[in-house]
């Protein structure tokens, strides 16, 4: 028993003595990175670190609330992080984020003009915009022969059980307020009120709800159309040219995700030395190799191979109707009680 | 036939002494850990319960009860006794299937013994995953099992296997299999092979003897078995989510959307899991007790 | 007798290929063409390539490897000390120091996850390998105490009054006899501990720091860019390092004999 003590005890010293990993404590050549699973790829932040001599510590994150719970727990310093537009408005709301140094930004030009004079950060103060997409409408063209314009014409009985959508409960009540012909960021008591009759028609008939990869389902043929992120449209369409993406004609969401700095960043300039970094164009057309979503750098759309910018997931064609997510404040608890119930309602 | 034998602990308690200052010593590393990093996690979640819910997560430190007055909601009722369905339907299938095979390794040479260990460990060494994504592979539409299935002329169209309850029942049942299988492996391994053939040798039959020599002298590795099945089973979330298509939520889906979805509902996170904690605590402490009630009065 | 054994034998074989079909599936698509491994297109070893490229993924598995093997140490001690001690001594707290000693079993991840992080951040623990082993020795080392409580229940007390009379100190009474009998349950939990620490993610996330990618983290995280064949790659490669291992072993051991 004492040995077992002992060992213990060893164990722990030694343990308290490996490399814990991070150095949280700013150094003046670190950054602290923390960013979507997979989002920035690797040879980008090696290639910045070869240039600009700074050391990443890339941590990465699969949902903004954990990113959220992490940021806040006050764990570890971050340097740069990676919101979503709504969450960029909340986090400007409570005073959390650095106003950017625009001056040390040369690159910022680069950033088409359609990403200015959004309601989540109008003049581009405290988010520079990192990659964008929607969520639209995926349909298998061999299984699916009539038109499918709309949210409307997804959700039909003829369907019932070829539907794939994602598991987001803020998205799901947006297609609904889309087709009411409500504003999709108008989310309160009442407008879920009004939703409900028509989720509680439309969830009885979707087989799978997938945030993560609902191109799984799709490409295995268990399901023919649905709602998903553009990205994972994108990806099927170079898979198989049979999947085309339509964006919904009653309205769609535009999200976009962003690089800000927390208030308090313990190294900041190379935060910054970093975003400008991104913004180059010949750097950004890596990242699109990488990830089909729409490049809201303008000067890096003219870089892209023609596989990439013919892509229609990644590039939709015409003038479509788009929105970006507001921040809903407590509202959201409503939504996400509304999909458990009607989900638990729907059966399986 | 005695009646210790059917009993979780079998041995008089004469092999029980009083702790002295020797027996708490030893205990303190186990007393030290489990105030640290059980009490105070859980103490924790218990205090974040009654506070508001902070508008990035996180909460505000503003006393509430609205958060346990949520929980009593008939949808989280429905979703847990869900929960309790699935788990219990899990550890009979995995006791009964695990059973045999725990009373084959037991009973197997020492070297044989390790190996079939190794075996049935293994596979769970690989990412959860990627494992769960193969089973997609088999249940899908055009996957494997009704590829056989079609091909033997068994049926004539795909059955609809993948995304189904049945689907999550299979995948559970798969995820949690070992953790039954070990347990009573140990159990039946200190069982005397003499005490074995003898009750096989007497004519009974060997499902007699099974039931009413050998199951209940392996009962402590049962009772393990069950309560390391059951228990984790309660608070899947990642299985049914991935075979049941989102579709068959469980109390560990709404838990976790209040962490990771745009809820960002810590306390009402943590009230739920406070109450599935009571809930689970309670019941636990009054069986033990029970058990040790009935140990110390014999 | 014979039959009741056929029986048995055909029924764990059985039960081994319900539990290697996955892995088949997993071992096969490391070789799938297509990088979306959703469905068979053609036959490759470029997966393989990309591994040995691919540091970040095989810094994750080492990193899995190494918490995994200090949880295992940890819940082995703290499990089979507290089984032991809570079989010895009677304490007057024993149900409720074995229910606390559970309770993480039942705590979903997310909240352990949360509730450790804010823990860690309030004493000041700098997070790392040892509070990522700390949160997995947490909801770990019950499985070991419940593996080793089961296997002394039925313990018969004379076997260790013999040993002490035939003149063996206490200590040695313990290492030389009762260790040994346990050794099954041991191994047991060890196997259980190992398992569950290999394949943790949720804990793992809120725990973990940026040096200390975890394997589970590493393909979680690959999911939306697609969850490409060199996860399968090094997965194949790691068990099928594994059972040469146990097989080199066990042919070792035979030669010896």
């Amino acid at each position: 028993m004492r040995r077992g003590l002992g060992l213990v005890i060893a164990i722990a010293l030694a343990a308290v003595h490996l490399p814990a990993g991070a150095r949280p404590a700013a150094a003046a050549d670190s950054l602290n990175l923390f960013g979507w699973s997979e989002y920035i790829p690797q040879v980008v932040i090696d290639e910045f670190t070869e240039e600009s001599g700074i050391e990443v510590n890339y941590e990465m994150y699969a949902s903004n609330e954990e990113m959220l719970a992490k940021l806040f727990s006050g764990a570890t310093k971050y340097d740069l992080i990676q919101p979503s537009e709504y969450v960029v408005e909340a986090l400007v709301k409570e005073g959390k984020l650095e106003k950017l140094d625009k001056a040390k930004l040369p690159n910022m030009k680069n950033i088409a003009p359609d990403y200015f004079g959004l309601p989540h950060d109008p003049q581009l103060d405290y988010s520079v915009p990192y990659m964008s997409g929607t969520v639209g409408v995926v349909i298998n063209t061999a299984k699916i022969t009539d038109p499918v314009t709309g949210y409307a014409d997804v959700f039909q009985e003829k369907y019932k059980g070829r539907i794939v959508v994602l598991d987001d409960a803020l998205e799901i009540v947006t297609w609904a307020l889309h087709v009411l012909g409500l504003p999709p960021n108008d989310v309160n008591k009442e407008s879920l009120e009004k939703v409900k009759p028509i989720l509680q028609k439309w969830l009885p008939l979707v087989k799978v709800y997938d945030s993560d990869s609902p191109k799984t389902a799709l490409l295995n043929g268990d399901v023919d159309l649905g709602v998903v992120w553009s990205g994972e449209a994108a990806l099927l369409y170079n898979e198989d040219k049979k999947f085309k993406y339509v964006l919904p004609k009653e309205g769609a969401h535009r999200f976009i995700d962003n690089l800000s700095i927390p208030k308090g960043a313990p190294n900041s300039d190379a935060a910054l030395k970093f975003i400008d970094y991104i913004l180059k164009p010949e750097v950004s057309v890596k990242i699109s190799a990488e990830f089909p979503y729409t490049n809201p750098n303008a000067a890096a759309r003219k870089l892209l191979t023609p596989a990439e910018r013919d892509n229609p997931a990644s590039y939709p064609p015409g003038n479509p109707k788009l929105d970006t997510f507001r921040d809903i404040g407590a509202n959201a608890v409503l939504v996400d009680k509304l999909i458990t119930d009607l989900k638990a309602q729907s059966g399986t | 036939m005695r009646q210790e034998s059917t009993s979780f602990a079998t041995a008089a308690p004469s092999h029980q002494r009083a702790p002295g200052g020797i027996g708490w010593l030893l205990l303190a590393p186990l007393l030290v850990w489990v105030i640290a990093f059980v009490i105070a996690p859980a103490g924790i979640m218990l205090v974040y319960s009654f506070l508001k819910r902070g508008t990035l997560g996180g909460v505000v430190w503003e006393f509430t009860l609205e958060n346990y007055t949520g929980v009593a909601d008939p949808t989280y009722l429905t979703i847990v006794i869900r929960s309790m369905v699935f788990a219990a339907i899990t550890t009979v299938l995995c006791l009964a299937a695990g059973y045999p095979v725990a009373y084959m390794i037991g009973r197997a040479s020492e070297e044989r013994r390790n190996l079939l260990l190794m075996l049935v460990m293994v596979p769970f060494w690989t990412s959860f995953l990627i494992r769960t994504y193969a089973w997609v592979t088999i249940l899908k539409n055009q996957g494997l099992l009704n590829s056989m299935l079609l091909g033997a002329g068994l049926i004539g169209e795909p059955l609809e296997l993948l995304y189904t309850r049945g689907a999550v029942i299979v995948g559970l049942v798969y995820t949690f299999l070992p953790f039954m299988i070990l347990p009573i492996y140990s159990s039946v391994e200190k069982l005397d092979g003499a005490l074995i053939e003898a009750a096989l040798d007497l004519g009974a039959g060997p499902l007699r003897a099974f039931s009413r020599v050998i199951i209940p002298l392996t009962s402590p590795g049962i009772a393990a078995g069950v309560l390391l099945v059951f228990v984790p089973a309660l608070g899947i979330y990642a299985v049914n989510d991935i075979l049941g298509g989102g579709r068959v939520d469980m109390i560990g889906n709404i838990i976790e959307n209040q962490f990771k979805g745009n809820a960002r509902n810590w306390p009402f996170g943590a009230a739920l899991g406070t109450a599935m904690l009571i809930a689970f605590g309670f019941s636990y402490w009054l069986v033990n007790r029970r058990q040790k009630m009935i140990e110390g009065t014999r | 007798m014979t039959r009741v054994n056929r029986l048995l034998t055909l029924w764990t074989a059985f039960i081994l290929l319900f539990f290697y079909l996955p892995i088949a599936i997993l071992v096969l698509f490391s070789f799938n063409e297509s990088r979306l491994n959703v469905v068979w297109t053609g036959f490759t070893t470029k997966w393989y390539a990309a591994l040995w490229r691919d540091s970040l993924l095989v810094r994750a598995m080492k990193n899995s490897l190494i918490v995994a093997s200090f949880t295992t140490i940890v819940s082995v001690v703290l499990g089979t000390a507290g089984g032991w001690l809570l079989y010895r001594f009677r304490y007057r707290a024993a149900s409720l120091l074995e229910t606390l000693v559970f309770l993480p079993m039942i705590v979903p991840e997310v909240i352990l996850g949360v509730s450790l992080l804010i823990l860690f951040v309030v004493i000041g623990f700098q997070l790392g390998y040892t509070t990522i082993v700390i949160s997995h020795v947490t909801f770990c080392f019950p499985f070991v105490m419940a593996s080793v409580q089961a296997r002394l229940a039925g313990l018969d007390p004379s076997l260790e009054e013999a040993a002490l009379d035939l003149g063996a100190t206490p200590l040695q009474a313990f290492t030389k006899v009762l260790i040994p009998y346990l050794m099954p349950a041991i191994v047991s939990g060890a196997l259980m501990s190992f398992t569950l620490s290999l394949d943790e993610l949720i804990v793992t996330y809120f725990t973990a720091s940026a040096g200390t990618r975890t394997l589970p983290l590493e393909i979680f995280g690959r999911v939306k860019k697609g969850l490409d064949p060199s996860l399968n790659a090094i997965s194949t490669v790691f068990i099928g390092a594994t059972v040469l291992a146990v097989l080199a072993t066990e042919a070792l051991r035979r030669r010896s004999k």
